[in-house]
């Protein structure tokens, strides 16, 4: 068991090594070595940037190699790399929170309801149809190119998401179990709280985890389409400067926030489906 | 939501007063008709019976002969097609409960998201009945359900046996003075159900519930029963009604060596073999 698990931990730094090493490295030993038209294009920091560059400029546009200092270059730079990230974060957040809590109400109101089930079903699977991208630059043009532009076009990719879901969760509520509360003593709404919730909630969670990803996407899409701020507009600046690695630095600060992101949701998720044997705790 | 204690529970203490209890359950000429694919069968015809007060009736019948279904009219579960029913003297309303009546399911209908603690105080809970208040009544409720330990559990930490335990206390808690009960031991193995029938007769016989109680087996009926209405094949007709002279307390296991069990037994089996037959002749 332990001697698995280093070797799987071994395996995973070799590889990352190896990445980091090619990268580096590799377009100056390819060039060296392989004769003039071999040379994979792939591996040219002019489009890839390699790790040292990525490394400096992480350290310029986190105002960490400022000569002003750092204070002085978070003032100077109303798009630095720490505003940015909190900009897209908050909207990535806010853009979930809103199209997840709303995916759910509406979900949990249709599925109990087989007379506004039926009058809504068409036009869901009509704006489901959509590409969501598809309506970025109205979106843009309505809410304006602030942050309310990011939160609405993430909410407009999360809530038919979790609204599916939660639609599908309501409706296999088991029969008997809901015929079993109200013998006991429930009225509608307690029957809602007390069971329709509670077992839709597994469905509701299968769909938080990738909704929470096509929040990110959302707000940044919105960012590369019209915005003043977010580590979509620095993609986009970086791109006009044909600066790959300045990218590359935004690509990995996306990965972070993507990650803590999937985290929260992960572990309100397994505290709120304990009971399920997959989420047990382990102890 | 919580049943005051019954007057009537006290009066029937003594099983031989049951003639002169009063009447808790009437059913009237119950007619049930399924639509299936566009044709009509009747599943339920013209059924008439009644339940007094801390009688413990079972209905038995082959598979598929209506046992559900008339449960579950009484139960105010599912609209009937024709006839009255009548707990005490109010007519069963469909999504209209009974605070008096409690129903425990065949299948597992606990809710897997709750403890065993929280299961069994669950009608407690939505009374809103204070926690402290509750406690006690639960925990006394765990323990008579030999669950003790298990209490943090969840249901799916536990056997057949224990689940069913959980489901009869969480009904049980409420204190309804009539139990309808649905083949609630039908998934069980023959030794765990033995053991749930020397629970469930332990607490009847202290308690005197008015019980309504369907089967398939027809041990089981004998075992526990005062009274048997027997039911035909589909659709459900009322064959045949025993009163079940077995002393009490009885034991799961000695009640099968008395001579009633056994003539019983005897005919009961000949009659419901015809059903069978004419089950399978379908
Ligand atoms: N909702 C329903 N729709 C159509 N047919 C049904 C329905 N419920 C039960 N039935 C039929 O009615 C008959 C009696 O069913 P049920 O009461 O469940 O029998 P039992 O409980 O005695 O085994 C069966 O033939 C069953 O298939
Ligand atoms: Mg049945």
């Amino acid at each position: 068991m332990s001697n698995s698990r280093t070797a799987i931990l071994f395996w995973q730094l070799a590889i990352l090594a190896a990445v980091l090493v090619i990268w580096q490295w590799g377009f100056e030993w390819s060039k060296a070595l392989l004769p003039k038209g071999y040379v994979p294009k792939i591996l040219d920091p002019y489009f890839v940037a390699k790790p040292s560059l990525i490394w400096q400029s992480f350290l310029r546009l986190g105002c960490f190699a400022d000569a002003s200092g750092f204070a002085a270059c978070i003032k100077g730079n109303d798009n630095n790399l720490w505003l940015a990230t909190l900009v897209t974060l908050k909207n990535t957040w806010w853009g979930f929170l809103f199209g997840s809590a709303s995916g759910i109400a509406a979900g949990l109101i249709l599925g109990r309801s087989d007379f506004l089930a039926r009058v809504f079903g068409p036009y869901i699977v009509a704006l489901n149809s959509i590409p969501r991208i598809a309506l970025v630059p109205l979106v843009i043009l309505i809410f304006g190119l602030g942050d309310l532009s990011k939160i609405a076009t993430a909410w407009l990719v999360v809530f038919f998401v979790v609204f599916f879901n939660t639609f599908e969760g309501t409706r296999a509520v088991d029969r008997d179990q809901i015929a079993a509360a109200r013998l006991l003593g429930a009225s509608e709404f307690t029957v809602l709280r007390t069971v329709v919730i509670p077992s839709a909630l597994a469905w509701v969670f299968a769909s938080l985890l990738p909704a929470v990803s096509f929040a990110l996407i959302g707000v940044i899409v919105g960012e590369f389409i019209g915005a003043e701020r977010g580590l979509g507009k620095l993609i986009i600046e970086a791109e006009a400067r044909a600066n790959a690695s300045e990218m590359m630095v935004a690509i990995f600060v996306m990965m972070f926030v993507g990650i803590l992101l999937a985290i929260a949701v992960r572990s309100l998720q397994s505290y709120l489906l304990r009971w399920q044997p997959q989420f047990e705790p382990s102890v | 939501m919580i049943a005051a204690p019954g007057q009537g529970r006290a009066l029937a203490r003594d099983e031989d007063q049951t003639a002169a209890a009063r009447t808790r359950i009437a059913v009237q000429g119950l007619a049930k008709r399924f639509n299936a694919s566009g044709r009509e069968f009747v599943a339920v015809d013209d059924v008439s019976f009644e339940v007094k007060q801390g009688e413990f009736v079972a209905l038995l019948g082959p598979s598929g002969c209506g046992k559900s279904t008339i449960l579950n009219m009484v139960a105010g579960l599912l609209p009937r097609s024709g006839g009255r029913i009548f707990i005490d003297d109010d007519t069963v309303e469909i999504g209209k409960v009974n605070p008096r009546v409690g129903y425990v399911f065949q299948r597992d209908t606990l809710f897997p998201w709750r403890t065993v603690e929280q299961n069994i105080g669950y009608g407690l809970e939505i009374a809103r009945l204070p926690k402290t208040a509750r406690a006690g009544r639960v925990a006394s409720a765990v323990e008579k359900a030999g669950l003790a330990g298990f209490a943090q559990s969840f249901p799916r930490m536990l056997s057949g046996g224990m689940r069913q335990r959980v489901a009869l206390m969480r009904t049980l808690i409420l204190e309804p003075e009539i139990l309808l009960m649905d083949e609630p031991f039908g998934a069980l193995d023959t030794h765990t159900k033995l053991e749930m029938h020397k629970t469930l007769l332990e607490i009847w016989e202290r308690e005197r519930q008015t019980v309504l109680f369907v089967t398939h087996d027809l041990g089981e009926a004998l075992t526990l029963a005062s009274r048997i209405i027997l039911l035909s094949a589909r659709p459900g007709r009322l064959k045949e009604d025993f009163d079940v002279a077995i002393p009490r307390p009885r034991d799961p296991v000695a009640v099968r060596e008395t001579a009633e069990f056994g003539r019983l037994y005897s005919h009961i089996w000949h009659s419901l073999g015809e059903e069978f037959r004419r089950t399978r002749a379908d």
